[in-house]
């Protein structure tokens, strides 16, 4: 099993290759001059705030002459990189990116460790894991759920590592985000109490139930084995002029009927480069029952995200 | 049975383990969901330890890419068996 160990745990990861013959997923490479010094791309920090579409300040966007990476972060307690797996990385990796699959700290066939469940804690050890693989460029974040808190946050606090922001059915700011992270705390501390005091996995282990036994018994370990509730019960989501501080483009996808999509006006109202889709019919499954059109929707923005549209000052053009 | 038949229950049991195999015999026919119960997670690392015994011919990534959710849950180990003898006789 492939494993990298950062930030003082064990992770396993995937790390998936474009095949040869696939499609170039962004334009040809630019000419000389097109970017400027401080884009992180040429080894800058690139912290220039996004200004809003439209006019002479457009926002600038990134080109890349090479294969973009995209990492994938899964949602709590029961999820892991199977669910990107099966679902979106096969087809974004197929249409020319660099993809990156990874079990959180204490969920699949990573190190349960004691400690260390905080967003913040997350993002760190998301850019730890940049690190020992050596990965230098600005990538894409794909966080789904819970995952997509700790994309945001790495966005946040290590901007110049994020190259763009997907949000599938993540909730980050504001009172929606406090009461969604309040039910996830409710549910989990019950789901905690029911997993040690009716001994779930090892009735259905004695049940021959093998495949429930065994997410049951790794649910119990990880909520009553770490600080994962304690860090939840802490968890702040982020304030609205944090998310206005998010300099790369973001894509937002939610269900129509999610308790979750009221996110996606936050997102719209303080982002400065963000585009929302709403998916008639789904709720917070849209991973699972939408992979396909969330798929185009994911390549279709990435590929326009990463067109260069530059200013006269620039002096250059895609 | 192949011999890739033969490596594959041998990594297969080294996923699931063998005390939860001793009252399953795996056959072509035996689906690593509903026979063996396979977590998601697990067909992954089924997946990793192929690629790591076969190399990269052997992708299940791409293997499954063509199927959808119901066709993924329904794997047999005959399918895949033909899958890997299918890769490593393309090379």
């Amino acid at each position: 099993m492939p494993a990298i160990t950062a930030n003082g745990a064990r992770f396993h990861v995937q790390k998936l290759e474009p095949p040869k013959e696939a499609s170039p997923l962004f334009e040809a490479p630019l000419g000389k001059g097109a970017l400027p010094p401080s884009d992180p791309l040429h080894g800058g920090t690139g912290r220039s705030p996004m200004p809003p579409s439209g006019g002479p300040s457009a926002p600038r966007r990134r080109a890349f002459g090479s294969p973009p990476t995209v990492v994938f972060v899964h949602g709590l307690v029961t999820d892991n990189l199977s669910s990107f797996y099966y679902t979106l990385a096969g087809p974004v990796v197929s249409a020319g990116a660099r993809g990156i699959l990874y079990d959180l700290r204490g969920h699949g066939k990573s190190e349960r460790t004691p400690r260390g469940y905080t967003t913040v804690g997350g993002a760190d050890d998301l850019c730890a894991l940049l690190d020992a693989l050596g990965v230098t460029e600005p990538v894409y974040l794909v966080g789904n759920s819970y995952g997509g808190l700790v994309a945001a946050r790495t966005a946040i606090t290590a901007p110049e590592r994020v190259a763009g922001l997907v949000l599938v059915e993540a909730n980050c700011a504001g009172s929606g985000a406090s009461a969604w992270l309040e039910n996830m705390l409710n549910t989990l501390t019950v789901a905690a109490l029911s997993l040690e005091y009716e001994e779930t996995g090892h009735r259905l282990k004695a049940a021959g139930q093998r495949k429930m036994a065994k997410m049951a018994m790794a649910a119990d370990s990880l909520l009553n084995g770490t600080s994962i509730i304690d860090d939840l019960s802490a968890e702040r989501p982020l304030d609205t002029w944090e998310l206005s501080r998010i300099a790369c483009p973001v894509l937002g996808v939610y269900g129509e009927q999610s308790e979750l999509v009221g996110g996606a006006q936050d997102l719209v109202t303080y982002v400065p480069d963000c585009q929302v889709e709403i998916l008639p019919g789904l709720a917070h499954t849209v991973l699972r029952e939408a992979t396909v059109p969330l798929r185009d929707l994911i390549l279709s923005w990435m590929r326009s995200s990463a067109r260069v549209t530059v200013g006269a000052s620039e002096g250059v053009a895609a | 049975m192949s011999a890739v038949f033969d490596e594959v229950v041998k990594i297969v049991t080294e996923v699931v383990g063998e005390d939860f195999l001793l009252d399953e015999e795996i056959t072509l026919g035996t689906s690593f969901n509903g026979d063996l119960g396979l977590e998601s997670i697990e067909f992954v690392e089924l997946s990793e330890n192929l690629q790591e015994y076969y190399g990269e011919r052997v992708n299940l990534v791409e293997f499954i890419a063509e199927k959808d959710l119901d066709g993924m849950m329904a794997i047999t180990v005959g399918e895949l068996v033909t899958y890997i003898e299918s890769q490593l006789a393309s090379v």
